[in-house]
């Protein structure tokens, strides 16, 4: 029997729709894309094993410090620490992608499934950037930080993990579930200058 | 009253547009590009407030943020603002102002009186006077002297505004936009670096905007900065502070323009700048002259009448007279001629200069070799008194409205000196001038000396260049500089005209003569003068006549200025408003908030929040009926101890620890063993700090060979990580051990009552729950209501118990399965206060007793530590202070009446009064009170007691000195409650 679909931490707090003033500003828009979220540790000396087997298994290239790398069926490596990656990908199941990863990598890291413990935030618009920075204290200026970057760092009084995807910008931002319903509250207060459109 | 004062043209006002406002009720008009003190001005209003000590009249003194006297109260209601500067308060149709500090009206100010007692009211005088009785100080002087002396009123009620935050990086911060400062953001901006351009005007151009002839010029930049994509322009912005390793902040004012904010939008920002380089271009303050009479409304800084006629079209006076002692001021004479006020005298000390030639050719009445020895006027300037610079007693007088000094410039090296650059005296000048820079800044323009818009031009465009090129930038085009003669700014050091009333320090109402005082009394020191008499402690901190103070204290010396200095300047440059500090960290959003994933659920069942550090937990559930809290909690913890409850006990700190070296690393943090601990089993831990006190406890679990889950108490949850992951990181490089918080993902639910294994084995499938298949302290993985979990049967309550714990997002539905499960056995949820009584009852220690300075040995739990391993805190724990049998150790409390109250932190004291002296010392402390819901009841405790074990059955007080109160107590075991652990097992 399959597990039934777990609650989102921020179902009773994300309501869809504008938020901030109506008006010809492009608000920054925030999506909640249910994925799943794997912290793999690597096992001492065992980094070159467990890169070959990402590369076998999910043609997945483990990015270095500060980096994040998609591989070629959809699985996303955000490097968050010395010898440790979050792997996370769309949800298929209740820890799908735990067991699909503990079965490549068994013996050559630590699996743990996060995809209740941690949430995801996607952002995106012209003014991203603008917004960001009146919580993040690290540089997201194109000549420091661009598409393919990851970092962990405070945004307002909550440590994030930032990684842009694309240009527009976009930001993939994620937190510990038990934080995501006062991060969102901050997000929205903190971009409600410019408006914000939730979905 | 229509503006009589206002030029029918020129400057950067918009005639067109006029914007109504009040100033102590009476309505007037001004015009957008005006400030209040502008506005004002043209207005014909030359009195503007009373003063801080004596409540001599005062007028507006200065146009920028130097300004001592024009402080009034902006707006009304909860947005009431005191202390703002009329002259840098922008104009916004609706404005409303008041005057602040006097008594009666402005014109007629009853403390006006202390102006006649002066001569008994100088510097230290409060000091001195009001010393005896001493307890009158807090109750009887301070609030009269407060209120007299004190400036504006806070509106007392709540901000109904809200501030942001900032985070900005740059290659180049230019600070100031003068001629200086746009030239070094264009020479900044060509190179291709990332440059921002702070201006606390609303205004780009500096000393530009009153020079028409320049307009053009500094349109053009402004328009060439506006072009460039990575050059940022602030105006409304203050840097009020340079921090350590190119860190500045400052104050962008959103919307203090306007009535109130538009919906959604701060009225400030807090920004906080990270430059590779700075500019600092952040011009110069006139200085006063010290002479009598200085403070008259109608003595205004010449700069500031010449800023009033240029840039605002308004004329300061009717008559005007200058005292300067040099150069640079004359070019106000010629500006306000233009506007057409009538120049009576140019006073100057000194015989002859160009100036003085260009003057006289002009027509102007020129006395050199002359000093401003006095002023009259009753609330406004109408005379003036002349004599010779070296004569003596009243001079002649001389018709003028409005008298323009200037004794030098004052660079502003506020910000210079806050990065640590040392000041360095200029003898032509007069001036200290930033020395050798310390951190990578650099100053341009007036700030470091270089007077006149052609020369600070010059020297912003090589500054620009320079730190572009340090940031790692080539400078690229060139751009046309104005080409404009400069006057000579040096003046001749006059600082005081030597008389009664010569301020030095227009704003604290600080006199020569108290800076004289200052060091006759022995405040020989910059510093110790400074603070002695408050010069330069207003608001202005002395821009414009903190020099003249430290110049009079140097002739008192009888030393150099140079040797004597000026106090530390230290942020902030200019004053900044307490909402601006705080940002968004107000109310609800102080910190943040921590949720479980039963929050809601929580929510609908009607539970009273707890805060525990960040995270919110129910404190309990109140029902119709209960007749108080106390009643909720008793009932909560009766459904556990007589059948079943549920509690969410997702907060506890989890850890995975895995690898090869995973069961070693925990016999190395943990005090007891855990390499012997089978798989599916689970054992109580406690955890040392290297200094062998307690630092944790918790139940680690093994679930694989090298797998364990540790759980950590919910306040160290972080500091144990951190503490893992260094003791990993440093010491025990070599273990092959990694460590996940999985705190988040794993939500936990206590069921716990002698029926909860009926609850449990109702829900949990894939797992025998009998007490054989599942003893105590067993571990199980399991399906919950079809949800993958996995079972603990461990208690905190010292009933039988399990835990539940699940993945977060499926918290809501095992909770609901259980309530459903256990509703035919009377389950009840229960929060923090019922499970605080339940544990205090079994004698379990939680933070009150695991507070830092206990040890293994004082809880009781000292057979706990291995004999045979290395752990942290072994050594340590063994020193003799901690292994001394005096410690205070834990111990239970019973209130000898039942119904008698006691209070965790009182303190434990011999109960016989007459045992001398010793007795009423404390012999040990509360730390953890509850009222019992088993026989007998009544209100229990836990505390810490010297040679508590040999006390037990005697009786002692617990002394709350602070509430009155002392309660006799009966030391008992702490283990109140089914002492033989058999509840546990069954």
């Amino acid at each position: 029997m399959s597990a039934p679909e777990p609650l989102h931490p921020l179902a009773s707090v994300a309501r869809p729709g504008r938020h901030g003033p109506a008006g010809s500003l492009t608000p920054l828009h925030i999506e909640l894309p249910a994925r799943e979220i794997v912290q793999v540790l690597v096992r001492r000396d065992r980094s070159e094993d467990l890169a070959a087997a990402l590369r076998r298994d999910f043609a997945l290239a483990l990015p270095g410090p500060g980096r994040a790398a998609t591989g070629g069926d959809g699985v996303t490596a955000i490097w968050i620490q010395e010898g440790g990656w979050y792997l996370h990908a769309s949800r298929t199941g209740e820890a799908a992608l735990a067991a699909r990863v503990a079965a490549s990598c068994a013996g050559l890291a630590t699996i743990d499934d996060q995809s209740h413990g941690r949430t995801m935030l996607r952002v995106s618009g012209p003014r991203a950037r603008e917004i960001l920075s009146r919580g993040c204290r690290l540089d997201l200026h194109p000549r420091a930080f661009g598409p393919g970057r990851a970092t962990t760092t405070m945004l307002g009084h909550i440590a994030c993990l930032v990684h842009q995807t694309d240009e527009t910008p976009a930001y993939e931002l994620t937190v510990y579930a038990t934080l995501a319903a006062t991060f969102l509250d901050w997000l929205i207060e903190t971009a409600a200058e410019d408006g914000v459109e939730i979905g | 009253m229509t503006q009589r004062h206002r030029l029918a043209t020129g400057g950067h006002v918009d005639r067109a547009r006029r914007l109504a406002f009040r100033f102590d009720g009476k309505s007037f008009e001004g015009h957008p590009g005006d400030t209040l003190a502008s506005a004002l001005l043209a207005n014909g209003v030359r009195l503007v407030g009373r003063s801080f000590k004596y409540h001599r009249p005062r007028g507006i003194f200065s146009a920028g943020i130097e300004e001592p006297n024009a402080l009034v109260e902006l707006r009304e209601g909860a947005r009431r603002e005191p202390n703002t500067r009329a002259t840098v308060a922008e104009l916004f149709d609706g404005l409303s102002a008041t005057s602040q500090h006097r008594i009666g009206s402005l014109t007629f100010d009853w403390m006006s009186v202390n102006g006649l007692l002066a001569p008994w009211i100088g510097a230290g005088f409060y000091y001195k006077t009001f010393m005896w009785p001493a307890a009158f100080w807090e109750r009887v002087y301070e609030p009269l002297i407060r209120r007299a002396a004190g400036l504006g009123r806070a509106s007392g009620e709540p901000d109904p505004d809200h501030y942001g935050t900032m985070h900005a990086h740059c290659d180049v911060l230019v600070v100031g936009s003068g001629a200086a400062g746009l030239a070094a953001a264009r020479a900044a901006g060509t190179s291709g670096a990332r440059v921002i351009l702070a201006e606390q005007d609303f205004l780009l151009g500096g000393d530009l905007l009153a020079e028409p002839g320049q307009e053009a010029w500094r349109a053009g930049m402004i328009a060439a900065l506006a072009a460039m994509p990575d050059l940022r322009v602030l105006p409304r912005t203050t840097v009020f502070g340079f921090y350590d390793h190119g860190v500045l902040g400052a104050a962008e004012r959103i919307a203090d323009h306007l009535p109130e904010p538009p919906p959604h939008t701060p009225r400030q920002r807090f920004w906080t700048i990270r430059a590779k380089e700075v500019v600092l271009a952040t011009g110069a303050h006139e200085r006063l002259i010290a002479f009598p009479g200085n403070d008259r409304p109608g003595v205004m800084l010449a700069g500031a009448a010449r800023t009033y006629a240029r840039r605002h079209g308004v004329r300061a006076g009717e008559t005007a007279a200058l005292f300067a002692t040099h150069d640079g001021a004359y070019d106000s004479v010629f500006a306000l001629a233009e506007a057409g006020i009538r120049i009576s005298a140019i006073v100057d000390p000194r015989t002859d200069s160009p100036a003085m030639q260009k003057a006289r050719a002009a027509g102007f009445d020129v006395r050199a070799g002359s000093v401003v020895s006095g002023t009259a006027g009753r609330n406004a300037l109408h005379t003036i008194e002349i004599r010779a610079a070296d004569g003596r007693g009243r001079g002649s007088p001389c018709p003028a409205d409005l008298l323009m000094i200037s004794g030098g410039w004052n660079p502003a090296v506020h910000l210079a000196s806050m990065s640590g650059a040392k000041l360095a005296w200029d003898e032509g000048l007069q001036a200290f001038l930033p020395g050798e820079s310390a951190q990578r800044e650099r100053s341009a323009g007036a700030c470091r000396g270089v007077h006149g818009i052609g020369p600070a031009a010059a020297d912003g465009a090589a500054a620009g260049r320079a730190a572009a090129k340090a940031a790692g930038f080539a400078p690229a085009a060139e751009f046309a500089l104005p080409d404009a003669q400069a006057a000579d700014h040096r003046p001749l050091p006059l600082y005081e005209v030597k008389g009664s009333k010569a301020f030095v320090d227009i704003q604290d109402d600080v006199t020569a003569d108290d800076i004289r005082l200052a060091h006759r009394e022995g405040f020989t020191h910059v510093e110790h003068a400074k603070r002695y008499t408050t010069h330069s402690m207003g608001t202005d901190q002395g821009k414009t006549g903190g020099i003249v103070g430290a110049a009079v204290l140097a002739e008192a010396r009888g030393e150099r200025l140079e040797q004597v200095g000026l106090p530390r300047f230290r942020p902030y440059a200019a004053p900044l408003t307490w909402g601006t500090m705080a940002g968004d960290a107000v109310g609800a959003h102080f910190q943040p908030t921590r949720r479980t994933a039963l929050h809601a659920v929580h929510e609908a069942a009607g539970a009273v929040w707890m805060d525990a550090g960040i995270w919110k937990r129910p404190g309990w559930y109140p029902k119709d009926g209960d007749a108080d809290l106390w009643a909720s909690i008793k009932r909560e913890a009766r459904a556990v101890r007589e059948r079943v409850g549920i509690c969410d006990v997702s907060t506890l700190g989890k850890i995975t620890v895995e690898g090869p070296d995973a069961a070693t690393f925990l016999d190395r943090v943990y005090a007891n063993t855990f390499s012997t601990l089978p798989i599916g089993r689970a054992r109580y831990g406690l955890m040392l700090r290297e200094d062998g006190l307690v630092f944790d406890d918790g139940t680690t679990s093994r679930v694989g060979p090298d797998r364990f889950f540790v759980t950590t108490t919910t306040a160290q949850a972080g500091p144990v990580m951190q503490h893992l992951e260094f003791h990993l990181a440093t010491a025990w490089r070599e273990l092959d051990v990694s460590l996940a918080s999985v705190t988040d993902q794993w939500a936990a639910v206590a069921i716990a009552g002698p029926r909860a294994r009926d609850v449990v084995g109702a829900i949990v499938e894939d797992l025998d729950v009998s007490n054989e298949a599942f003893p105590f302290m067993a571990v199980g993985e399991c399906r919950v209501a079809g949800i993958p979990a996995r079972l603990f049967r461990i208690s905190f309550s010292g009933e039988l118990a399990y835990e539940i714990a699940m993945p977060a997002g499926y918290a809501a539905r095992v909770w609901q399965a259980a309530m459903a499960a256990g509703a035919p056995h009377g389950i009840e949820p229960y929060g923090l206060e019922a499970l605080g009584l339940l544990r205090i009852e079994k004698g379990h220690v939680a933070g009150p007793e695991l507070n830092g300075q206990t040890t293994a040995q004082d809880l009781g739990l000292g057979r706990m530590m291995k004999k045979k391993g290395a752990f942290i805190g072994r050594a340590m724990a063994q020193r003799p202070g901690l292994v001394d049998p005096a410690r205070p150790r834990l111990v239970g409390l019973r209130s000898v009446d039942p119904a008698r109250q006691f209070r965790p932190g009182a303190h434990l004291i011999a109960r016989d009064r007459a045992s001398g002296s010793d007795g009423r010392l404390s012999q040990g402390w509360v730390t953890s009170v509850t009222q019992s819901v088993v026989q007998p009841t009544g209100w229990i405790g836990l505390a810490m007691l010297r040679e508590g074990e040999a006390r037990i059955g005697t009786t002692m007080l617990a002394a709350n000195p602070l509430m009155g109160e002392e309660t006799e107590v009966r030391i008992v075991s702490p283990h109140m409650y089914d002492p033989e652990n058999l509840r546990v097992r069954s």
